[in-house]
């Protein structure tokens, strides 16, 4: 299996007034090409930090303060912006929690995906305006030319995540960070949403790291998950090992929490 | 806690100011209205340090005098528009509906009229003195006040304690008391400091037209009078006036902003 | 969006209804009620005005029917005639509009010119050099009487280096000038004045649009605008700006009682001869109709101002215009 992302010893720190809060204090942890993983632990547990750290868009709070991020044989932390901006949406792409929060409000739907193709793909705003209809077809929303020309807030929250998806495709990504996409939905939209990415991963075979709190959606997606518990990569294993015999106490807690709810 | 830089500079400022005019008439040398006719617009010197103007009159006894006016016209104008301000909004708040649409409406309509056009007009049908215009400035100005104090009320209705309290028979004025008076006491008191400095500002503007503080009373406003006739003459009548009104609402602006600080 | 419209305008009535209620109250604080003619309280107000207001007002009548006497003769713009010089209110106000306009609408371009960079700029590096800077101007600048300022700088601009002309909006040769100097000679006339009167405003406006700017920039789709590889000034003047200078719209329509105030002192002083000079001629020779006319034009003209602002608003942001 080729290695496509590389992650050595990364400590990322957050200045919050006037104190330093080590959000990621140590992680290893590494993706090959065309695989799912999921990136497991409760909220404060240092995923999401880990996740922006690794294309170097965390805010302006916050620092790394030490590791290596090597992706396809490059180290992203030693890239200048000008080398980043022509990864980020391109080779490594995103999908956030919220989308109705993470679209911008003011720009149609179709205008925010074209605006990735026409960036990294170099086409005319026309020709992006075709592929981006493509994309909201592969997405499997049924109006792709209703939902193009729609604002964010006139769809429904699973639409959004869709459009969301089609944008993050946009730039024909080698590794896709999914960081919470469907906490905010309902269960019936998640495991629309799951088919979805799986069969859009089988197909276009982009690896994808699913950042999420429920530990059960391991089971659907992914055949490697990795645990996170404050800051740190507690556990690793493949899907069927940690839910027969979990090691650490973290990892226990996460299966009970689900399992309580009859969700596994 | 002090660690407010903008405050300790405006109650600096502001203490000053207002033992200066406390204390006036032990600071002055001269009495303000003592016309020396041997030495009619002279720079400033040691004998008068500011210099005088074109009757004669020290212009420093004149500040002094002028500071004890403009401060006390503002300080009564914002007690006025305060206490009338939360007279209304807590009226609007607490009975609502119908009484709440008459008192905002009437609130929407004052707020219509530009403030100088209006206490112009009032003063030119009222004639000026130092009575009605801190009676009019201050029936202008309750508007910000009330908005404030109904905003409050409003959002306290909302908040389920409060439902609560209500629910299990705590009395109204038990609920303003714990409630309302420390959560709209800071706003209202930042509200009100910037509003003794734009009542200064008013004041000043309308005495500097003639209609405000009349001669041979001083205000900072009507000394800039006779610099419209001493331009390039006598610069002190020009500067000195204008530095203290300017130093003045900056002191209280400064105080505002560290309020605001306190507030959080 | 066109129901927000009708809306808007339906609840502009009650508002002019408070208006006229508001500014006639104000005229009956006029002495000269019959009641008081015997009072000799205002040395100022002669029998003769006295007896010019009872017969305009109809002061002997119920105040019902002098209220709705009034708003008839509104109706039809009737707004009686000057105590100055007999002629008609509407007239005297309708000549000196065009000025006072043009002033105010160079001074809200102008304000907007700097205002919206300079607040951008300081968003970017909050608490730095330029942010700093800027907030301490801004404080001076909102706490200096602006007539006070303009004093200032007809004494260093007109009196010492003599480059902008004291006061009026003409030359006394204009009339000998070619129409490009003619236009050049306006335009000099107003520089002074268009800027003192902008400064209020500056301070603010910039300090709105750093807030703004901040705010916009604070939020999660911001994040999602790097993630997708967007250079820096896209993110910032695309994706950030758009969504910042919304309130900004609004604040246009804000100004207007405020401009319209500063524009009484500042035509004083520099003689200028606009609406805001009227009204200082009107008070100072307490010409009642005339006084009336232009606080109850400056309330509707506020009142228009912010529904402008507000359409404006609905229009531009996508949240309100689709509903």
């Amino acid at each position: 299996m080729d290695k496509l992302l590389e992650v050595k010893n990364l400590k990322v720190e957050f200045r919050v007034e006037d104190k330093f809060i080590h959000a990621v204090a140590g992680v290893d942890l590494q993706v090959n090409a065309n695989e799912i993983v999921v990136l497991a632990g409760e909220s404060g547990s240092g995923k999401s930090a880990t996740a922006l750290a690794l294309t170097r868009i965390l805010p302006a709070n916050a620092r790394i303060t030490s590791g290596e991020v090597v992706f396809q044989g490059r180290d992203i932390l030693g890239l200048t912006e000008k080398e980043l901006i022509n990864i980020r949406g391109k080779d490594i792409s995103y999908i956030f929690q919220e989308p109705a929060s993470y679209l911008n409000p003011v720009y149609t739907i179709g205008s925010q995906i074209s605006e990735v193709i026409v960036l990294h793909q170099h086409k005319s705003r026309k020709e992006a305006d075709e592929l981006a209809l493509g994309l909201l077809e592969q997405v499997r929303i049924t109006e792709p030319k209703r939902v193009f020309f729609s604002y964010p807030h006139q769809l429904s929250g699973g639409m959004n995540q869709r459009a969301f998806i089609a944008m993050s495709l946009a730039g024909n990504p080698k590794l896709l960070i999914a960081d919470e996409p469907t906490t905010a939905l309902d269960v019936t939209i998640e495991a629309q949403i799951l088919e979805l990415l799986s069969q859009l991963q089988q197909r276009m075979k982009f690896s994808m790291v699913f950042i999420t709190h429920n530990l059960s959606i391991a089971r659907r997606i992914s055949r490697r998950v990795i645990v996170m518990y404050q800051g740190k990569i507690v556990e690793q294993a493949d899907t069927a090992a940690i839910f027969k015999s979990p090691e650490h106490f973290h990892t226990k807690e996460l299966i009970a929490a689900y399992e309580k709810i009859g969700r596994i | 806690m002090k660690n407010n830089p903008y405050l300790i500079c405006g109650i600096f400022i502001i203490g000053i100011l207002s033992l200066a005019a406390i204390f006036a008439p032990l600071i002055s040398s001269y009495d303000p209205s003592q016309i020396d006719s041997r030495s009619l617009l002279s720079s400033p010197s040691s004998a008068h340090w500011l210099g005088t103007d074109s009757l004669g009159r020290d212009l420093f006894s004149r500040m002094i005098w002028g500071a004890r006016i403009s401060l006390c016209i503002g300080i009564i104008a914002v007690g006025i528009s305060t206490f009338l301000g939360l007279f209304l909004g807590a009226l609007a708040g607490f009975y609502g509906r119908f009484i709440d649409t008459l008192i905002m409406r009437f609130c929407d309509i004052m707020l219509c009229f530009p403030t100088f056009f209006l206490i112009l007009a009032v003063v030119a049908i009222l004639e000026p003195s130092i009575f009605n215009i801190m009676i009019i400035i201050g029936l202008t100005s309750w508007m910000g006040p009330a908005r404030l104090v109904r905003g409050e009320i409003l959002s306290l209705k909302e908040r389920e304690f409060i439902q609560a309290e209500t629910a299990i028979g705590c009395s109204d004025l038990r609920i303003i008391v714990r409630h309302l008076i420390p959560n709209a006491a800071g706003p209202v008191l930042v509200n009100a400091t910037l509003g003794i400095a734009g009542a200064i500002l008013l004041e000043s503007g309308l005495s500097f037209l003639g209609l405000g503080v009349q001669p041979p009373m001083p205000s900072w406003g009507n000394i800039l009078i006779e610099s419209k006739s001493t331009l390039g003459i006598a610069w002190w009548i020009t500067v000195f006036p204008g530095l203290a009104i300017l130093i003045t609402i900056l002191g209280f602006n400064f105080i505002a902003e560290g309020l605001k600080k306190v507030i959080g | 969006m066109s129901k927000y419209i009708l809306k808007r305008l339906l609840g502009m009535i009650p508002v002019l209804f408070g208006i006229t209620i508001i500014s006639f109250t104000l005229i009956h604080l006029a002495p000269g009620k019959p009641t008081t003619l015997d009072q000799a309280l205002n040395p100022k107000v002669s029998p003769e005005i006295r007896l010019k207001m009872v017969k305009l007002y109809g002061l002997d009548k119920p105040l019902v029917s002098q209220y709705l006497d009034w708003v008839k003769r509104l109706c039809v713009l009737d707004l009686g005639r000057s105590f100055g010089d007999n002629r008609p209110v509407l007239d005297k106000i309708v000549e000196r509009i065009p000025l006072t306009l043009a002033i105010n609408i160079s001074s809200l371009i102008f304000v907007f010119l700097v205002a919206i960079p300079v607040g951008i700029k300081a968003s970017l590096k909050p608490g730095k050099g330029f942010d700093n800077f800027t907030t301490f101007l801004g404080f001076i600048l909102f706490a200096m009487p602006t007539f006070w300022l303009a004093l200032l700088l007809m004494q260093l601009l007109c009196i010492t280096l003599g480059w902008l002309p004291i006061s009026g909006i003409k030359s006394l040769d204009y009339e000998y000038f070619t129409l490009a100097h003619k236009v050049w000679d306006r335009v000099w006339h107003l520089i002074l004045p268009v800027f003192v009167s902008s400064l209020g405003s500056l301070a603010v406006i910039s300090r709105y649009m750093r807030s703004s700017m901040m705010e916009a920039l604070s939020q999660p789709y911001i994040y999602t605008a790097r993630a997708k590889g967007l250079p820096e000034s896209k993110v910032v003047y695309k994706h950030a700006l758009r969504n910042a200078s919304l309130p900004i719209v609004t604040i246009i329509g804000l100004s207007i009682p405020g401009l319209l105030g500063g524009s009484v002192i500042f035509e004083s002083l520099f003689a200028l001869p606009g609406l805001g000079r009227l009204f200082y001629e009107a008070v100072m020779m307490r010409d009642y109709p005339l006084i009336m006319a232009e606080v109850a034009l400056g309330a509707v003209l506020t009142m228009l101002g912010n529904l402008i602002a507000d359409i404006s608003y609905a229009y531009v942001d996508p949240r309100i215009r689709y509903k």
